[in-house]
């Protein structure tokens, strides 16, 4: 007796997932990268690293395993190298997520609309964003940082502002492919509204762009950061990678490695993990790669 | 993606501006004389107007183009005023309020297109250009940074600078009763009181003199001029890079000093005496800001004299303060100086919170640690200063301590607590100003670590050295660090940066104002030196002291590496355009 054994069906993510797994460097990327999650929150309550700008030992001391705080070495006022890179962490990290927050739902939007609606909307969406992308980023980051005054507010800002172009390229290039589909008329026909079909019937089937997205934006953004406090416009006052690169440009002629050490391992674990990462969940998520 | 006719245009651009640069590099290089001095400035540039010469950095560059009618001579010390532009040191009347000035013949300004009568050449100087530049002084419109010098000094002065202001306009062809020009090369100034600083005023960048026809044909855009009677003729300028100057062809007879103190023979300083100057063909100056790349231009020889970074100091001086054997054999000479300096940080008086409330005020300076400072930012070689007087003037205390410059945490909370803010609690803020270099920086966190330990938080902003300095005048920010360097060896130099009619944009750049100090101030004016005037200046210290209008810093030592080809280096305080004495010896320099 033959009876019919219903396939069960595999979402796109289970599917991703199960993939992902398989892929040895995409985990261990990953595991990285909830390691810094969970030291940029343990930070953010206070649990690991705190205070930082405590004197620990005296100015420029070589790392020693005397003391966890000395492990790192201390800075020029006598503060733990290690604890600095640690409360780096959380900077680098919070840097990359509000400015993901603030940059996928602009991105989505005006890349949902711009293919969704086509005609004049495209072409001034389009313009827009061709406008604001030729630009070289770095100029504007700058100019933005400038206007809004300095500090990590302005870096938030400045980098969200920067950042949603491409995610909206990538989804309104995927709108234009899904909105003439037979599952997107069929919904016309049943009387969807245009909301309902882009954010109920298209995005779905578009929003693993905005997971792969964010692991590059990720990295870009934490890449921006240091840049920025590097050359004197990110984070006053609190401790950066940038700074204490910063910081570093002129320890150097005293010996003082430490810092740059510190900060470069920190920010090299980082962004590889986020690089590998990302690009393990396009070969993961994209169906067309299976 | 880029189309491929993109891909080709970009290609072609690439390679026009390679060519360009390598073109650019070879002339420029090519153009060096051998002995072209080189040496660098640690900020951006506002201009090379004399009149706005206020700070270090302008002061020394408008003063290669620029002079005045005294300088100071090279070698001697303690230092005293020569003729320059004068053709002798100023008759002064018997009651002392009218000085006769007699001025050198034949002088040529530079030839420059604003001579446009003589197509370019450059006319004579005369004593109507005096008159001329030092009306530009008290010229409302051009806002000098200066106006501090003459202002209340001159008979008449004060006047056509009101009326110019209340006009809106300049009159400059209206005359000035103290400022009279008796002939062509001779020019009589009255003054309104006897001053025992007026001669150093000659010396000073911002009566420097200036042809009229300089500011008349370039208008707003004469900072990037200099049309002047100077050894040295601008060739280039970017304010945010590079400056060269070069020997001005038509400079008149001017000889190195043959006599100095009595150790500058056996150090070689007067085997040039008699020779005429400039002794250099050209000047290169680097505009640059952070110190490393300044330390590594030095050691690279691209550089002809440094300073020493903070962050060098180990590499360049050993534990016996002796230079390092590795420098030392490359026959580099270590000079260290007293500076006539101090450091400070101000506050801002015109804040209606720091500025009206002394007892925060006291409270922070008590919570600033100058000692620690000074180990970690000078390297341990630098005095903590006690207030605003530095050793080696008549007026410094040796005995004077402040006591609001103790550091002692508990008592700065102690009266944080009586100024109205318990642990800091109820105080905004404070905004701090500061510049953007990376020592900078530090140093603000530095003082940030200091204030946040008394509970007091600082919201920063950094600017450029230009952008700084009119923050600063335009009273903007309530807190921010400065150093004031001697213009002229008289206490009253570092005084009258708290005389109340000095404000912004004046060098009182606190804007304090206390009637009393202002009143001793005008007293002491009228006094030449003497124990009386002494005695005025020290109680004058004191009323400052506790009133805080700056956390007095430190007095630094001057500290400066020069390779064995640059002759004829000396420190000097006040002699900004010392450059026109230096010769580069090419031989050494292989």
């Amino acid at each position: 007796m033959s009876t019919a054994i219903a396939a069960k069906g595999k979402s796109l993510w289970s599917d991703a997932w199960i993939r992902l797994k398989r892929d040895r460097y995409a985990m261990l990327s990953l595991a990285i990268v909830i390691f810094y999650s969970i030291l940029a929150i343990a930070t953010k309550l206070e649990w690991v690293a705190s205070p930082w700008d405590r004197v620990v030992g005296g100015a420029y001391a070589p790392p020693s395993f005397d003391k966890i705080e000395l492990w790192g070495g201390t800075d020029i006022f006598g503060r733990s190298v290690l604890y600095k890179v640690i409360q780096g962490t959380r900077i680098a990290m919070s840097v990359g997520l509000v400015s993901s927050l603030i940059s996928v739902p602009i991105g989505v939007t005006f890349g949902a609309i711009a293919g969704y609606f086509g005609g004049w909307v495209d072409d001034v969406v389009v313009w827009f964003y061709t406008t604001l992308s030729s630009i070289p980023s770095f100029m504007l980051l700058i100019a933005i940082t400038y206007a809004l005054g300095k500090g990590l507010t302005s870096i938030y800002i400045a980098l969200s502002v920067v950042a949603w172009v491409g995610l909206a390229r990538v989804i309104r290039g995927e709108f234009i492919k899904h909105k003439t589909r037979d599952y997107v008329v069929a919904a016309e026909s049943l009387g969807a509204s245009h909301f309902s079909k882009i954010f109920k019937h298209i995005f779905p089937n578009v929003s693993h762009f905005v997971i792969i997205n964010l692991s590059m934006q990720f990295m870009s953004a934490i890449k921006a950061e240091v840049i920025l406090s590097f050359l004197g416009l990110g984070v006053q006052g609190q401790p950066s990678w940038g700074v204490m690169i910063d910081d570093a440009k002129l320890e150097l002629a005293r010996g003082v490695w430490w810092q740059l050490a510190g900060a470069t391992i920190a920010m090299f674990f980082v962004v590889l993990a986020f690089n590998i990462l990302g690009d393990a969940l396009r070969d993961a998520l994209d169906p067309k790669i299976k | 993606m880029l189309t491929p006719m993109f891909q080709k245009l970009i290609t072609t651009g690439v390679a026009c501006l390679v060519l360009v640069s390598l073109v650019a590099g070879c002339t420029s290089k090519k153009k060096d004389p051998p002995n072209t001095v080189h040496l660098s400035i640690s900020a951006k540039l506002k201009g090379l107007d004399p009149v706005n010469a206020d700070d270090m950095y302008s002061g020394i560059q408008s003063s290669h183009a620029y002079e005045g009618l005294l300088q100071y001579h090279y070698l001697k010390r303690p230092y005293v005023l020569t003729p320059n532009l004068a053709e002798s040191m100023p008759e002064v009347s018997a009651d002392g309020k009218t000085l006769t000035i007699k001025i050198k013949k034949g002088v040529l300004f530079q030839d420059d297109p604003c001579f446009k009568a003589t197509g370019g050449k450059g006319r004579e100087f005369e004593a109507s250009d005096i008159v001329y530049s030092w009306k530009r002084l008290a010229d409302p419109k051009l806002t000098s940074s200066g106006w501090w010098v003459f202002d209340g000094k001159i008979v008449g002065l004060n006047e056509w600078h009101d009326e110019s202001a209340k006009a809106g306009t300049s009159d400059y062809a209206k005359p000035v009763e103290g400022l009279k020009i008796l002939d062509r090369y001779t020019l009589q100034v009255k003054l309104t009181q006897r001053s025992a600083q007026i001669l150093y005023a000659l010396a000073m960048p911002f009566t420097f003199v200036v042809p009229h026809e300089g500011p008349e044909m370039y208008g707003q855009e004469y900072i990037n001029h200099a049309v002047g009677t100077g050894a040295f003729k601008l060739q280039e300028y970017d304010p945010n890079s590079k400056v060269v100057w070069v020997r001005n062809p038509t400079y008149r007879k001017e000889l190195f000093p043959s006599e100095g103190e009595a150790k500058d023979k056996e150090s070689g300083l007067l085997e040039d005496a008699g020779k005429p100057l400039p002794l250099t063909d050209k000047l290169v100056y680097q505009i640059l800001v952070e110190s490393q790349p300044a330390w590594l231009s030095f050691l690279a020889g691209k550089l002809d004299l440094s300073p020493i970074p903070k962050d060098n100091y180990s590499q360049a001086i050993g534990s016996n303060k002796q230079l390092n054997p590795e420098l030392a054999a490359k026959g580099i000479k270590f000079a260290k100086e007293p500076q006539l300096d101090i450091t400070h940080t101000s506050f801002n008086m015109t804040d209606p919170l720091v500025g009206k409330n002394k007892l925060l005020r006291q409270a922070l300076s008590i919570g600033y640690d100058d000692v620690q400072y000074i180990e970690t930012f000078y390297n341990g070689q630098a005095l903590a200063a006690q207030g605003p007087i530095p050793p080696g003037i008549t007026g410094y205390d040796l005995a004077f301590k402040n006591s609001y410059r103790v550091y002692d945490v508990a008592k700065a909370k102690d009266l944080l607590a009586k100024a109205g803010f318990p642990e800091g609690k109820g105080l905004p803020p404070l905004e701090y100003i500061t510049l953007a270099d990376s020592t900078s920086r530090q140093s603000t966190e530095y003082m940030q670590k200091m204030m946040s330990a008394i509970g007091v938080q600082l919201k920063v902003s950094t600017y450029s050295w230009p952008e700084f300095q009119a923050s600063v005048k335009n009273k903007k920010g309530q807190m921010w660090s400065f150093a004031w360097g001697a213009d002229y060896p008289d206490a009253e130099n570092f005084l009258q940066l708290f005389y109340g009619k000095n404000g912004s944009p004046g060098p009182n750049d606190s804007n304090y104002l206390n009637p009393e100090f202002d009143k001793l101030y005008e007293k002491a004016l009228l006094l030449q030196d003497s124990p009386e005037r002494t005695a005025i200046y020290q109680q004058m210290v004191k009323i400052v002291v506790e009133d805080c209008p700056w956390i007095f810093g430190s007095h630094r030592l001057n500290m400066a590496l020069t390779y064995p080809w640059l002759k004829n280096f000396k420190y000097h305080e006040f002699d900004h355009a010392k450059a026109k004495y230096y010769r580069v010896d090419p031989l050494l320099k292989k």
